[in-house]
């Protein structure tokens, strides 16, 4: 544990020391800002679209922190040829996967935590409410499907060639769940077999981020979500977690490295 | 004497991309033994397998057959890196870095006590004269103060055994000078010291014995005293003689 | 000659020859958008109007608090999902029968346990807006749609009845619906809507009269230019123009348009009662008039 916290330790410094969560911290900022001085007939009190405007936001800006910093890590570890001196310690390949992992996670986390407290300020000053039980559930349903993403990346960066072809590729996967994972029950129904088995085994099989995306319930203001179905989403994201980590340790284990 | 690296019979076998799957041996039913307190110089020309040798001592690439082991732990195990460091022949660290972050980073692999990190480090740094410029980050670093902080973080743990792949490599004189006097104050305090080399004087100065290796296979070994006088001339020329090279070819 | 001057001069010839056929085809293709002054007209062309529509859907989508059945859902359910928010604004009847009973909904039972722990995280039960003031959450999607789509006309008149019905803001609706009377002066549908704010917030009968009037005129030409209109739009504007000129006492006016009504109305018994009411009130006014002594009679 200790030499991966080690590790995770190297990787938050590396991203805030990069220009990117600044950036997309800002660009957030300032086109909510934009959005919120629109007048719609006179009302100053119109506070859903702007919240929504500002989550979506958020989980473009979270996504691209979230698949950029972790497709990146271990091919440029041994594109700089940093990883020689690393693993020269004692050091496991399994302790390098969870420390890439957990630095990740953890810089994603903060992130998170400073979008979600831009957010939490922006509605407030509308509704002059803070439901901070949602919020919360939001932000760590948020972070946890990150956590997802991250080990599906990089298990991705040991297995294409090159970073930015492993973060097209997980990209295109994670945003295809978020937006027809829901539905792909729906849609085998309406198949013939074979392709009906075969769209609902990828229905069963898939991890169901779109689980985690509660935006419509904070920007509706609904109430939280019942505490032990809150739980068991965590499990079952820290369980498709250890799933791709497992995975990417069987790959990178017998990887050679030069 | 019980040997502090031991290599039994290993063969590295890789396959080429070409079609039909060619397979290349780089190493090649490799023996040899090093003792403590020795500095011992690994030679060949380029693509002997001196490289590949280390990087399975290391445990970046698998042997085909055969075994390694330091300190009777095989080298498959990440706890027999615990007593080694390691200097690779192309020196890059993480640029954000500091030197100073850098060495604390891997102060904490090797789990050393803080109490104990900061002395050590400040011990190390100044061995590399790298002290002045500890607060900046790598990336503002020449290549010979890269090389240094290679070397700086290859001594952080105080190693027992010290595995150098070319490490005057790009080196000024002077540079190159500083490193033979680390190699030499190292042996003094009895640490061993396994090197991979072209400069044949530098090994001359240095070594005590040394090993030759050619396509893969160990083509002599011994004192350095030993193979001079078996060949009757000189290392380098014995290199020569050794790995069958005849001039004017 | 060399090869490769002879190769240029085809490669030229081609060009040349390309660029004289594709000429007069690009300028036909083009057509509207390249001459457009708009820069939105320009970049986005025609999905500005797949935009709009989009953007108007989501405002029910608001008005439901989330719950709004996804295309998959409609493509099991069958029929498209009816706007409510667009309902509300033609009138409650309408609004009540589209929706579905309360308890029930698009979603249905859970098909699996996947669909069943995910209803957790999205609305999943039937919501409106509507507590007082809440229907304004709906607006910037309205505004946006209007945007892109000046022509939509149902945006501004379901703008208009959320803005004066339910949030008190009656001059904006009156100037929503002015914008989109500038760019769409045919619509009956924009004049009507125009006409209740004269009618039940501005309580300015005459001005009333004359834009139903004038929507009713509308309605009309539609008709016989381009074939079949909204019938039940042209009995709502009948229909208010009778309530105003019985409100007036011009019975017999309002009788002619209850007449006209009751021709196309799905329920002409109700009418015919409200027929016979007036009646009976013309009636009583007549004989009123009848047995007031006459102004200025013999000593």
């Amino acid at each position: 544990m200790n030499n991966a916290l080690a590790i995770a330790s190297i990787v938050v410094k590396e991203l805030y020391r990069r220009k990117d969560f600044y950036v997309l911290f800002v660009l957030t900022a300032v086109i909510t800002l934009l959005m919120g001085s629109l007048n719609f007939f006179n009302d100053d009190k119109i506070v859903r679209y702007l919240k929504e405007i500002c989550l979506l936001l958020i989980w473009i800006s979270a996504l691209a922190i979230a698949v950029g910093t972790s497709a990146r890590q271990i091919p440029s570890e041994r594109e700089n040829r940093t990883i020689f001196p690393l693993l020269a310690k004692p050091v496991t390949r399994g302790q390098m996967i969870a420390g890439k992992f957990l630095g990740c996670w953890l810089a994603c986390g903060v992130a998170l935590i400073v979008f979600y407290l831009f957010f939490g300020v922006v509605a407030a000053s509308r509704e002059h409410q803070w439901p901070l039980a949602s919020y919360f559930q939001a932000l760590w349903l948020h972070w946890w499907m990150l956590a997802v993403v991250i080990a599906v990346t990089l298990l991705g960066s040991l297995v294409f060639a090159a970073p930015s072809s492993n973060a097209t590729i997980c990209l295109l996967v994670i945003v295809g769940i978020l937006l027809l994972g829901r539905h792909l029950n729906k849609i085998a129904i309406q198949m013939a077999d074979p392709m009906s088995a075969v769209v609902y085994g990828v229905y069963f099989v898939i991890p169901h981020l779109e689980l985690f995306d509660v935006r419509d319930l904070i920007v509706h203001n609904w109430e939280p979500i019942n505490w032990l179905v809150f739980a068991g989403a965590t499990l079952y994201a820290a369980a498709y977690t250890a799933v791709f980590l497992f995975a990417a340790w069987l790959v990178f284990r017998r990887q050679p490295l030069a | 004497m019980k040997s502090i690296l031991k290599i039994q019979d290993l063969v590295v076998e890789f396959r080429t991309r070409e079609i039909g799957q060619k397979i290349k041996v780089a190493v090649n039913h490799l023996s040899l033994e090093v003792f403590p307190g020795e500095v011992f110089g690994f030679l060949g020309p380029n693509g002997a397998g001196k490289t590949t040798t280390m990087n399975v001592l290391l445990g970046f690439v698998p042997a085909t057959h055969g075994s390694a082991y330091i300190f009777d732990v095989n080298v498959r195990e990440p706890i027999a890196r615990q007593r080694i460091g390691y200097l690779p022949e192309l020196t890059y660290y993480y640029k954000f870095l500091t030197a100073e972050e850098l060495l604390r980073f891997y102060a904490r692999v090797f789990r050393i006590p803080r109490a104990e990190a900061g002395p050590r480090i400040d011990e190390v740094l100044k061995l590399v004269e790298l002290n002045a410029a500890r607060a900046r980050p790598i990336k503002t670093y020449s290549k010979g103060m890269q090389q240094r902080v290679g070397l700086a973080q290859a001594l952080i743990n105080d190693p027992d055994l010290l595995i150098l792949d070319e490490p005057t490599s790009g080196l000024d004189p002077i540079g190159r000078m500083k490193v033979r006097e680390i190699i030499q104050r190292l042996k003094a305090k009895g640490k061993t010291v396994f090197f991979s080399s072209h400069e044949l004087g530098e090994v001359e100065t240095v070594c005590d014995r040394v090993a030759i290796l050619h396509n893969g296979e160990l083509k002599a070994a011994g004192r350095v005293t030993d193979l001079e006088e078996k060949y009757k001339c000189n290392l380098e020329q014995a290199f020569l003689k050794v790995i069958g090279y005849q001039p004017g070819l | 000659m060399p090869a490769s001057s002879l190769t240029f001069a085809f490669l030229l010839t081609v060009c040349f020859t390309l660029a004289t056929w594709l000429q007069p085809w690009h300028q036909s293709w083009a057509g509207g958008r390249s001459q457009s002054g708009s820069l939105l007209d320009v970049v986005v062309g025609d999905s500005r109007k797949l935009f709009a529509n989009h953007f108007f859907v989501r405002a029910d989508v608001y008005f439901h608090s989330g719950y709004y059945p996804s295309i998959f859902d409609q493509a099991i359910g069958g029929a498209p999902h009816m706007t409510a928010v667009q309902n509300a604004a033609a009138g409650s009847e309408a609004a009540r029968e589209s929706e579905p009973a309360e308890g029930t909904g698009f979603l249905g039972p859970p098909r699996d346990w996947i669909d069943k722990f995910g209803r957790n995280f999205y609305p999943s039960h039937h919501s409106h807006l509507d507590k007082p003031g809440e229907a304004r959450e709906i607006l910037p999607w309205l505004r946006i749609a209007a945007d892109l789509d000046p022509h939509k006309v149902e945006t501004y008149t379901v703008a208009a009845y959320w803005l004066r019905q339910h949030l008190n803001k009656v001059d904006d609706a009156e100037q929503f619906l002015r914008e989109g009377w500038r760019a769409n002066p045919d619509s009956y549908e924009i004049l009507f809507e125009l006409g209740r704010v004269f009618d039940e917030n501005r309580h300015d009968v005459q001005r009333a009269r004359n834009v139903f009037e004038l929507a009713l005129r509308k309605w009309q030409e539609r008709a016989a230019r381009d074939g079949k209109q909204n019938e039940f739009l042209l009995e709502q504007i009948l229909a208010h123009l009778a309530e105003i000129e019985s409100r007036e006492g011009h019975y017999e006016k309002a009788l002619s348009y209850l007449g006209r009504v009751k021709e196309i109305s799905p329920r002409p018994d109700a009418i015919q009662r409200q027929i016979d009411e007036l009646k009976k009130k013309l009636a009583g006014a007549t004989s009123n008039n009848n047995s007031e002594p006459p102004q200025g009679g013999k000593n």
